[in-house]
């Protein structure tokens, strides 16, 4: 594999005149299959092949996807990457430079207790249907749930024109569970999802099929007796559910390099205290079998742990080898992406909130009058700071004691005011999978401590 | 790379067919697609980044003793990689549970003889010089129009796409389409002071977009976004929604409840009410796969069933629920041809095609002079965290205007809506004339009233 793709960057950097030259391959199979109530709705495997282009021609970008290996058909790809690229150089103002980086030679396999492509489709079907089976017998009133299930494992091949050559295995078993339920004509829903790269075992110990439906279900449930909130400015307590999504939205999203040069507020922040003393975020690809864990990214760059903000003050961005050159500083292996069809881009990993001291008790013993928001469903940035995360599990909190359900929540507000009313944080921890779309998606895990903003602005429609 | 032809597409599909009824398929359904893009890239306030794709891969469904299998893959031209997959999809059926609900692939119907305005040789002929001067036109009309105005990222694509669909049932059809499109995300600057995104862009099947006009409008909207005065106070304001803001509430909610798998599963408000009025009398929908020229238009839908018009809502009525071939048979109805795949890797789920709100007779500014204390909504945030089956919402409006006495006076910030879809759309007052194309919506703007706004 490797060869055809070296001799695809020996014709960019030779025949082209390209300044810098990278091929990717990869070779994909997956397995997927969606349960609706007791019903399997459709299995699917799939196999694909295929290999990204990249290259630098005069300081311009040239990307070329082909989902093949045949050789003549990848030369025609090099030859349609370097041609656009140097199009497009003709208008440069800045062309663009790479920050250095060291060459990488290495071989990652994939070390699991269950791998997933050993195990039989029934086997899988059989697993995740506990969860269906979980939720329908948890009430009468749940009227329906969608378990969606993935697996996806493979080889990628990374060779650059700087002589690295990489051959990492991917390994990620995910899976999405959804449940609605009605009561005299109020609906509910509630979602959850799950993922690893360490394995199967996930299903064994930390995740078992009839607990995680019994969460989905019961939230569903809980959730018909809910009122709707007042919307206002309130103090809340998050989860560390709540907290991993704020975090990745009203955060993390405003530190990848390339948002901030796009006139992100984070652009020259550097040194600057934009959150209170509790304050610190790390974006960090080394945790074993989390779910935005990888060794090397998609430029071939180690993952690293990377300090983003600490007590309170930036300490770095999220960047890759573009946006590392304008910074002066190195690619932090933020750089994926999704599948061979696509160009990496800066990409979170796992991002997450450092815990501190407080007990549970103690954050809501504070608050007289306020929510206590569990788990999210959604969330999304703007470039300008402002932030919204939905709530699909939230209570009252009435002089420092959890009260009563509440619906149709979410929390809204400008993360650099934002930050600087954390004023509790607890010292528990957890870290959630997820996906994440920028154009492209991918997998990340995101988690932290349970905290409290002393304000933020609560949408609700009572 | 030479695009697929017709017969090339149409010959592979029938092969597979034929060999998963062979291998032991009772029924076998195989769909081709090829996509082939090319575009051209901004960022950081330069054409600096191109890209090409091309993707093609096949999807093969089988129907073995009433369980249903898949299986896909990208390498279509060697044979035994095909015989795998097909030997996998029947695996995956034989995996899987029988369903007495599943009544066999989609029966053999005549689709339209030709359609208007979905393929132009002028797009395909596009060369990536041309791409890169349009880009860069669109990016000058920007920056041009202020200092203030950054060019955050955007860019001008072209697609050629093409799908072959054959099943053991007779069922033999292959579409093409071109698209262009060319965007623009600004934002503007003024000190420690920066607007929100605001985007604009322009999209069709034919070689017919304005790079000049969506580079002028993205900076005119960041510009107009810097003006904000005082923050709104929570309160219950009349909203003008536009397309964008449309696209986004409704996409979460609406589109959902009128599919009949939601119905049929009970995570449909719409249930058992066809015939009755659900929302305002000022509302007529359409799901039109036939629209001319429409982002979705196409012969057939993804599973082989012809496209067609259909009426969803009249004045305020529901008519119909969307059907695929599984929900219609389950209720011995006929497809509405809204099964949807994204791309050869999925399986048909489903969904809508132009979802299109007729407009009425108002121009927009008329609308405007109709709302006395109200907001101009452009787009929405967080509207992916609404709830899908109730259709409560609470998301940001940003950018957003503020509207007194008819008029448009400032930019505003900060600000939440919280409601319940089904329920806003029973106050839709006005309607207007002023329809376009996002995506798989078309509508004009829309005005509301006494929806929640939560300020500052």
């Amino acid at each position: 594999m490797q060869h055809v793709l070296l001799k695809a960057i020996e014709v960019a950097m030779q025949k082209y005149g390209a300044c810098y030259a990278e091929a990717r391959a990869q070779r994909l199979y997956k397995t997927m299959f969606t349960l609706k109530e007791t019903r399997v709705e459709v299995a699917k495997q799939g196999i694909e092949n295929g290999v990204a282009i990249r290259v630098l021609v005069n300081g311009a970008w040239g990307f070329a996807s082909v989902g093949s290996f045949d050789s003549d058909i990848l030369l025609s790809a090099v030859s349609n990457a370097c041609v656009m690229a140097k199009t497009a150089s003709f208008k440069l103002k800045t062309p663009i430079k790479l920050a250095t980086t060291k060459p990488v030679i290495d071989n990652v396999g994939v070390k699991s207790k269950k791998n997933p492509a050993d195990i039989a489709l029934e086997d899988k079907i059989r697993d995740l249907s506990q969860i269906s089976r979980a939720i329908q017998t948890f009430d009468s009133r749940i009227k329906s749930c969608t378990v969606d299930y993935l697996d996806l494992t493979g080889s990628n091949f990374f060779v650059n024109s700087e002589g690295s050559n990489i051959q990492q295995d991917k390994m990620f078993v995910w899976s999405k569970i959804a449940a609605s339920a009605e009561s005299s004509g109020v609906f509910t829903f509630s979602r959850e999802e799950i993922g690893s790269t360490l394995g199967y075992e996930v299903f064994d110990d930390q995740h078992p099929p009839q607990e995680i439906g019994e969460i989905v279900a019961k939230r569903a449930i809980d959730q018909l007796s809910a009122k709707s909130l007042k919307g206002g400015k309130t103090p809340v307590v998050l989860g560390p559910n709540v907290v991993g999504v704020f975090v990745h939205e009203a955060f993390g999203h405003l530190a990848e390099a390339d948002l901030a040069l796009s006139g992100g507020v984070l652009f020259n922040a550097l040194g600057a205290k934009i959150g209170s003393d509790l304050v610190t975020f790390y974006d960090d690809g080394t945790i074993p079998g989390a779910f935005g864990s990888f060794k090397y990214d998609d430029e071939g760059v180690s993952a690293q742990k990377t300090l983003l903000i600490k007590d309170g003050v930036v300490q770095g961005l999220m960047h890759n080898r573009e946006t590392a050159y304008k910074f002066n500083v190195q690619s932090t292996g933020n750089a994926r992406a999704e599948d061979f069809r696509v160009e990496p881009i800066i990409r979170m990993r796992n991002t997450y909130m450092e815990p501190r001291d407080c007990a549970f008790e103690e954050l809501l013993e504070g608050v007289k009058s306020g929510y206590y928001f569990k788990s999210f469903r959604g969330g999304q940035a703007n470039i300008d700071g402002t932030f919204q995360v939905g709530i699909q599990e939230g209570y009252e909190i009435v002089n420092g004691e959890i009260g009563a359900p509440v619906r149709n929540a979410s929390i809204s507000g400008n993360t650099l005011e934002t930050l600087l009313n954390v004023d509790a944080v607890g010292k528990d921890f957890a870290l959630d999978s997820g996906r994440c779309g920028k154009g492209q998606t991918v997998f990340i895990g995101d988690g932290g401590p349970h905290v409290r903003l002393s304000e933020v602005v609560v949408g609700g429609s009572a | 790379m030479a695009v697929l032809e017709k017969n090339e597409m149409l010959t592979i599909a029938e092969k597979t067919v034929q060999l998963a009824t062979a291998k032991g398929a009772c029924e076998a359904e195989v769909y081709v697609y090829e996509e082939q893009a090319s575009n051209v890239g901004i960022e950081f306030g330069q054409v600096n980044k191109t890209d090409q794709i091309i993707d093609r891969g096949i999807g093969v469904r089988v129907i073995v003793n009433k369980t249903v299998g898949f299986a896909y893959t990208n390498i279509i031209n060697d044979p035994s990689t095909l015989e795998a997959i097909v030997v996998q999809a029947i695996s995956a059926a034989k995996a899987s549970k029988p369903d007495s609900d599943w009544l066999g692939f989609v029966q053999k119907k005549p689709y339209a003889p030709k359609l208007n305005g979905t393929f132009d040789s002028k797009i395909l002929e596009l060369c990536s010089e041309e791409l890169v001067t349009l880009s860069q036109n669109m990016l000058d009309s920007a920056v041009k129009v202020d200092k203030a105005v950054l060019a955050a990222e955007g860019g001008i694509g072209k697609a050629y796409f093409s799908n072959a669909i054959v099943n053991s049932n007779g069922v033999y059809g292959f579409d093409r389409g071109t698209f262009i499109e060319c965007s623009l995300a600004t934002l503007a600057k003024d000190g420690n002071k920066v607007t929100p995104v605001c985007f604009e862009f322009n999209a069709a099947r034919n070689y017919n977009v304005d790079p000049v006009w969506v580079g002028r409008e993205a900076a005119n909207l960041s510009v107009s976004a810097l003006k904000t005065k005082k923050p709104i106070k929570t309160q219950t304001m009349s909203l003008i929604l536009t397309q964008f803001a449309l696209q986004e509430l409704l996409g979460y909610t609406l589109f959902n409840a009128v599919k009949a798998d939601s119905v049929q599963r009970g995570q449909s408000p719409f249930k058992g009410k066809i015939g009755e009025k659900i929302v305002s009398e000022n509302i007529t929908i359409y799901d039109d796969g036939l629209y001319p020229g429409g982002m979705r238009t196409g012969l057939f839908d993804d599973e082989g069933t012809p496209h067609q018009k259909t009426l969803l809502i009249d004045k305020g009525v529901l008519k119909t629920f969307l059907y695929d071939n599984y929900t219609a048979k389950k209720e011995g109805k006929e497809s509405t041809g809204n099964a949807a795949r994204a791309g050869y890797l999925s399986t048909p789920n489903i969904g809508t095609t132009n979802f299109h709100i007729m407009p009425k007779t108002t121009l927009a500014d008329d609308m405007l002079l109709q709302v006395d204390n109200g907001l101009l909504v452009y787009y929405l945030q967080g509207a992916h965290s609404s709830n899908p089956v109730s259709g409560d919402f609470s998301v940001v409006a940003t950018p957003v205007w503020k509207i007194q006495h008819g008029e448009i006076v400032f930019a505003a910030r900060d600000v939440m809506l919280a409601g319940n879809i089904f329920e806003v759309l029973k106050n839709v007052k006005i309607v207007g004339n002023n329809e376009r194309q996002v995506g798989g919506l078309i509508a004009p703007w829309i005005m509301v009233d006494n929806v929640r706004v939560i300020g500052k």
